[in-house]
């Protein structure tokens, strides 16, 4: 293989890899500076009341149409996940009644469990 | 005409060949990369053992023929999804625990909903935590719990083990965990109290966007992503860099929101007033001073981690009150300390060495 200081492959990832080290050092310094702070936070909130108004500008549209509104996805989504959660309660009870029912330790799944019996292997000695 | 000194004819041929095929190879794998999806993450078996809102505890599945006593809780970042722990056997941290005799479970975090904007800190660390733990217990019949925070994870569980020093956390195993707030520049900048309105903020959108927090961590490194995307073309021909590139791409940029009230105590109590690290933080009116941690303790800091930076972690074993305590640096940045190559050679070993023998 041809030598590495001589691959103009090489040559080219070891470029890209020192822009972008520049880059980010000339980028993190700039971003430092309490000018960037304020210029960001300032279009920052700007955006934010922007998007604030469009949000509530699309739930009238989004009425007017008869179309259902992302607070009411959200409110379906939730009550799937009220469904989802009571459905897990539901499992771990029974859980709880099978661990109680059998003297045997049994996992989540209800599966027996292997014993706590486990000791660190010596040092040295390779483990599986 | 001789070749210039240091170049061989015979093997620049070679190199030429070389690089011929691999544009052959991108071609073809570059059309199979836009057609196929990424490879399944976060599918070591597991149950759910609980979900409430914006939180899911998980057990996985035990397959060592005997475990070590004392259960293992994973609690992740806030940020961002857990299965970084668990991307694809034979690189999985989980499957790694499992394997060397660990029972353990994972408190992950699913994005919050509108109406759970009001999260405070508190519902995080004295419901949240104390609540999983108390499954956890339940559910391994064990009293004692070893408790793993990654990052932002990290924080919740000292604040939770200074809240509640006498159990029943038995280890405390801390990755990449800020303390000094006030060392972590560039988001300190990007939060400076002159400029930033987080109540503002938080009164007119709720929970703070993932985008937002997405681009907060992409502004530090602002040139990485589109130097990994020429990184990714040049490797295209090559699978394993290919399917490595896709595992972590798909978790960086699937980040979660922040519950907003969550987001403003984070803000005000951390990055501007540095309260964890001057030992004046409270959670629910309950003093929250790490001096009062005693267990054992371990934390594993990454010597390139961009997002933690060292001088923001490194006061954490020094305030602690525990005396049987580690700091350990190895070679990394913030993700491939815990996940990857990197982290299967360094991490994951001594790890294990450290927490085996403090498990029976």
């Amino acid at each position: 293989m041809a030598d590495k200081g001589n691959d103009p492959v090489a040559i080219w990832q070891a470029m890209i890899g020192e822009i972008e080290k520049g880059f980010n050092s000339f980028a993190n310094q700039a971003m430092a500076s309490p000018e960037f702070s304020k210029v960001v936070n300032q279009v920052g909130g700007a955006t934010v009341s922007a998007q604030k108004q469009f949000g509530e500008l699309m739930e009238k549209y989004l009425v007017s149409m008869n179309l259902p509104s992302r607070a009411q996805v959200v409110g379906m989504a939730e009550r799937l996940q009220s469904i989802e959660g009571q459905l897990n309660e539901i499992k771990a009870m029974l859980h709880q009644m099978q661990s109680a029912s059998g003297s045997a330790d049994t996992g989540s799944a209800g599966a027996l469990r292997p014993p706590r019996t486990r000791r660190p292997h010596p040092p040295g000695k390779a483990q599986k | 005409m001789n070749a210039p000194i240091g170049l061989d004819p015979a093997s620049m041929a070679e190199r030429i060949q070389a690089e011929v095929q691999r544009a052959i190879q991108r071609s073809i794998k570059g059309v199979e990369y836009i057609a196929s999806s990424g490879p399944s993450l976060g599918s070591t078996p597991k149950d759910v053992l609980h979900v409430r809102g914006t939180m899911s505890l998980y057990h996985y599945r035990p397959i060592a023929d005997e475990i070590y006593r004392v259960p293992v809780l994973i609690v992740m970042a806030t940020t961002n999804r857990g299965y970084i722990l668990d991307m694809i056997p034979g690189q999985s941290f989980i499957e790694f625990l499992l394997k060397r005799g660990y029972d353990v479970y994972m408190l992950d975090w699913t994005a919050p909903r509108p109406e759970e904007k009001c999260l405070r800190m508190e519902d995080y660390v004295l419901d949240f935590i104390p609540d999983c733990i108390r499954r956890v217990q339940q559910d391994s019949g064990e009293s004692d719990v070893t408790v793993i925070g990654y990052c932002f994870g990290g924080v919740l569980s000292l604040l939770y083990g200074s809240i509640f020093p006498d159990g029943p956390i038995k280890n405390l195993i801390c990755f990449t965990t800020p303390i000094d707030f006030h060392e972590m520049k560039l988001f300190r900048n990007f939060s400076d109290r002159r400029y930033f309105d987080v109540d503002r903020l938080v009164d007119s959108i709720g929970n703070v966007p993932p985008e937002m927090i997405l681009s907060s961590f992409e502004m530090l490194r602002p040139a990485s992503r589109a130097a990994g995307q020429v990184q990714l073309w040049e490797n295209i021909w090559n699978d394993e860099y290919v399917k490595s590139y896709r595992m972590f791409d798909r978790w960086a940029t699937d980040t979660l929101p922040l519950a907003g009230e969550y987001f403003r105590a984070i803000t005000k109590d951390l990055m501007w007033d540095n309260k964890l690290f001057n030992g004046t933080m409270s959670v629910g009116g309950r003093p929250a001073d790490i001096s009062r941690i005693k267990v054992p303790i371990l934390h594993a800091v990454a010597e390139h981690d961009h997002i933690v930076p060292y001088d923001a972690a490194k006061h954490l074993i020094a305030k602690v009150g525990s005396a049987d305590k580690e700091e350990v640096m190895l070679k990394g940045g913030h993700v491939s300390l815990v996940a990857g190559a990197n982290a299967i050679k360094r991490l994951w070993p001594k790890l294990d060495s450290w927490l085996g023998g403090r498990s029976i």
